[in-house]
């Protein structure tokens, strides 16, 4: 079995000394993290070990000897190497030695298997493999989610030895808290983060962080228990606050500060990462909140805007009276009923005359609303959008109720249609057995049955085609208001913060590990360097996606198409009975 | 000992068993086989007579047919003033319903357990919807071609035709069906009229024609077999003389149609009995003839 022995490559200059690290059996690996040096007292340096596995409960153990020669072979230095490993007993028993040029590294395990042959001690093959300390450390590596069926075992096996040693490094981040200069009773050689001292700001955050976060986290609460006081449960109210996606932007905004503020700390990278993300997230939106803002109020660009929006909806109503008055003659060559025609076309017109009344109604306060409305701009940019597709949705009110109306007619005759056809055929729906079953029906059933079915057959194209032209207006509508909902929802749920320690320090985000070949020579240990691969843009957008709003329904095509066709409405907001999916 | 073995198995008899081990081939039949065979056990003996009498039910009905068209083309030229029509058909029906309990002297009725409450009702929701969706009716196809509306209509009454229920047991005898398509042409053809008054009578009438004639029908051919046949022929001659003012030629290939399906059809089919052969023997499927519904309740 071939050991390998994973050793820092900034202990590669140390002086000579013990080998601190973990041994682990079942990838007959020796992950080192340390070296001890010269001089020491045994005792002492269990004690430490002791306590560093106290704190990382990570097995630690003396592993092995180090070994520099800076300068001439020093035939006792050797001997006394030797003698410690009767000291620190450990199996396999690692003898690391580099030659005065860095170019001639030595490696030696030793088995004292006492049962076999007490006397000669036995040696395996050792790898070396050389891994950034700092880099492995800070790394968090994410396993390969999917394994196909034609990886086997071996892989898992590696994948998992591999999430073992990157395991060992970060839980022992106690031991290389202790500094190289400090006046220990052990001195250790291992990485260190350079520059502790200078990073005061970093500290006074850390420490201004609790306070802050406990003040924010106070208020967040205080709006929170104003916003599920019981005068908000008052009838209307609920229904309007679901069907306003404003609202539920700014819950879902309320529901991230609350989180990101609160005191509790994080317990796992991932819910660090998460935090990060969202603040990153709220951060980026009230920036570009704030940019929205100040374009907005400078040069009047609000009563530009005012100014505009009343001449944008007349124009619509008016396009929508000509498509009526088309609609009224005889479309396309289509056989019409004259009389319902009129009739639903006189209906419609009535309709827009009230909404011109009541736009032009409104048109004195529309500068101040519209001024109002952007100040809100500084919650964020995902809020003004938001509002910006309730007010759409407030200003083709009139779309959406021809919809209805064409819509709720149309529903219903496609029923009556489809049962009445039964009726024709002599057949009927048997709700308990969900069939068609035959049926023999009076004379008089039979006789309305027909008749109505004749007048809705011939009605029927009349119909279909409001439906149809006031269908496309409304999915002209959803489709703007869906589309405004995705940059929403795409700045709510981009993980901006990984994405940025993706693009920075790519070795944080580890997909895996790949190995460089330094030293491949017969009779010497196989020298190898491993690096960190970077996991992929697509792998850390899916990883750290953070959860949307989902106040959107999610249809599939399919179904999108059948409730078109039968005339059911169709809503860019999830409805009642879809929440229990 | 050879030639006793030929001739044991020479006597070795052939059964129909498939028990016993056999000499023979599986495909093996001997000379009885065809001693079962059996022809025409269940073809029927037609008489010339009663099958022309039971073809008169498939002459009222193109009669029925052919006198709603007349009828309707009165309207709609305006030689039929639609009050005069309402009146006749009004008393049509109600002689037609006396007659219906007369016939039987109430036995039907008994039967049924239906009520004169429930007769006038349906006759009122008739009467009322048909008046309260004529001038629905009278602009419905407005737009429509009348082209599309005869093809729809000459559609339907055929499917009328072919759907009835003239006393064959097939499956696609729909009665409810053929009435639907009725009513259905005759609302297409009502809303062609000019005004809604003759829309409400056309509708009103199809409904008497097809609807409740053929009730009345098929009591008196129950009944009095006799007076049945003289009210088809006095229907038939009607029928024809409508069809005459009209037009000579369509009286004359109406008349053609009649009398081949009343007199060479059933000849025709009495001659093609002589060639029937229809074979039966031991190869047929098994047939359960006991009755299994004591075992399955």
């Amino acid at each position: 079995m071939v050991l390998k022995a994973f050793f820092p490559t900034c202990c590669a200059s140390a002086d000579s000394g013990l080998l601190v690290g973990r041994w682990v059996p079942e990838q007959s690996s020796a992950v080192v993290l340390a070296v001890v040096h010269f001089p020491f007292i045994p005792i002492q340096v269990k004690e430490l070990l002791a306590q560093v596995q106290q704190a990382s409960r990570v097995g630690m153990a003396v592993l092995g000897t180090w070994c520099h020669r800076q300068q001439e072979p020093e035939e006792s230095l050797g001997h006394f190497l030797e003698g410690l490993g009767t000291i620190f007993s450990h199996e396999p028993w690692l003898q690391l030695c580099r030659e005065r040029g860095s170019k001639f590294w030595s490696c030696k395990a030793i088995h004292r298997q006492v049962s076999a042959a007490p006397d000669v001690p036995s040696e395996d093959q050792v790898m070396l493999i050389f891994y950034d300390q700092r880099k492995v450390l800070l790394s968090q590596l994410h396993p390969p989610t999917v394994v196909s069926d034609h990886q086997d075992g071996d892989t898992m096996a590696s994948t998992g030895g591999l999430a073992v040693v990157f395991d060992t490094v970060a839980r022992s981040e106690v031991l290389f808290c202790s500094d190289q200069y400090d006046e220990g009773p052990v001195r250790l050689s291992h990485w260190q983060s350079e520059g502790v001292e200078a990073s005061v700001l970093v500290e006074l955050a850390k420490r201004a962080s609790g306070p802050v976060c406990l003040l924010l986290a106070c208020l967040l609460s205080l709006i929170s228990a104003a916003s599920g006081c019981r005068l908000w449960k008052l009838w209307p109210l609920p229904f309007i606050r679901s069907k306003l996606s404003t609202c539920e932007q700014l819950r879902h905004r309320l529901d991230h500060l609350t989180l990101v503020f609160s005191t509790q700390k994080a317990q796992s990278p991932a819910q660090l990462m998460r935090k990060a993300n969202m603040l990153v997230s709220v951060l980026l939106d009230v920036a570009l909140g704030l940019m929205l803002l100040s374009w907005l109020h400078s040069s009047n660009r609000i009563g530009q805007l005012a100014d505009a929006l009343v001449p944008v909806a007349d124009h619509v109503a008016e396009e929508l009276q000509h498509l009526l008055q088309w609609l009224m003659g005889a479309p396309a060559g289509l056989k019409m009923n004259r009389a319902l025609d009129q009739v639903l076309g006189r209906f419609f017109l009535y309709h827009i005359h009230l909404w011109i009344s009541y736009i032009h109604l409104m048109s004195p306060f529309i500068e101040r609303i519209l001024w109002h409305v952007g100040l809100s701009a500084c919650l964020g940019l995902t809020v003004a959008l938001s509002i910006l597709s309730d007010i759409i949705a407030l200003l083709t009110f009139h779309i959406y109720c021809f919809y209805v109306y064409g819509a709720r007619l149309y529903c219903l005759k496609i029923y009556g249609l489809s049962s009445l056809w039964r009726l024709f055929r002599g057949k009927k729906w048997n709700v308990l057995r969900q069939r068609v079953d035959s049926c023999s029906y009076n004379l008089d059933q039979l006789f309305i049955g027909t008749l109505l079915f004749t007048i809705l057959v011939f009605l029927l194209p009349t119909t279909a085609l409001y439906y149809l032209v006031f269908t496309l207006l409304r999915l002209l509508v959803v489709t703007v208001q869906g589309l405004i909902h995705l940059l929403v929802d795409l700045v709510n749920t981009l993980p901006l913060y990984s994405l940025g320690l993706r693009l920075c320090r790519p070795y944080r985000l580890a997909a895996g590990v790949k190995f460089r070949v330094l030293e491949h020579e017969v009779g010497r240990p196989l020298r190898l360097l491993m690096q960190i691969n970077p996991l992929p843009y697509s792998r850390v957008v899916h990883t750290y996606r953070l959860p949307s709003c989902g106040c959107h329904p999610k249809h599939s095509w399919g179904s999108l198409c059948r409730k078109l066709f039968f005339g059911e409405l169709i809503y860019p907001w999830r409805q009642g009975g879809d929440k229990q999916d | 000992m050879c030639a006793q073995s030929i001739t044991s198995t020479k006597e070795a008899k052939w059964q129909k068993v498939l028990y016993e081990r056999q000499p023979f081939p599986d495909n093996y039949v001997d000379r009885r086989f065809l001693e079962e065979l059996r022809k025409n056990i269940y073809a029927r003996k037609y008489q010339y007579w009663a099958v022309v009498f039971e073809s008169s039910v498939v002459i009222q009905q193109l009669c029925s047919v052919c006198v709603f068209v007349v009828i309707w083309w009165y309207m709609d030229e305006g030689l039929l003033a639609p009050h005069w029509l309402f009146g006749t058909g009004l008393a049509s029906s109600l002689m037609g319903y006396v007659l219906f309990d007369l016939i039987d002297g109430g036995e039907g009725r008994k039967k049924s357990g239906r009520t004169r409450w429930a007769d006038l009702k349906s006759a009122l929701v008739f009467v009322a919807f048909t008046y309260g969706f004529s001038p629905v009716l009278k602009t419905l196809t407005e737009s429509v071609s009348t082209d599309t509306i005869y093809a729809m209509s000459v559609f339907m009454l055929l499917g009328h035709l072919i759907f009835f229920d003239y006393g064959a047991n097939a499956a696609i005898v729909s009665s409810t069906l053929s009435l639907n398509m009725a009513i259905f042409a005759s609302v297409c053809l009502a809303s062609r009229l000019p005004r809604s008054v003759h829309a409400f009578v056309m509708v009103t009438f199809a409904i008497q024609i097809f609807a409740l004639w053929p009730m009345l029908q098929k009591k008196l051919k129950a009944c009095t077999p006799r007076s049945y046949v003289g009210v088809t022929m006095l229907f038939a001659f009607s029928a024809l003389g409508g069809l005459l003012s009209i037009s000579a030629v369509g009286a004359i290939l109406f008349a053609l149609l009649l009398v081949s399906i009343s007199c060479l059809c059933p000849f025709y089919l009495i001659r093609l009995q002589l060639f029937k052969e229809n074979i039966h023997g031991p190869w047929d499927e098994a047939e359960i003839k006991e009755d299994l519904s004591r075992f399955l309740s």
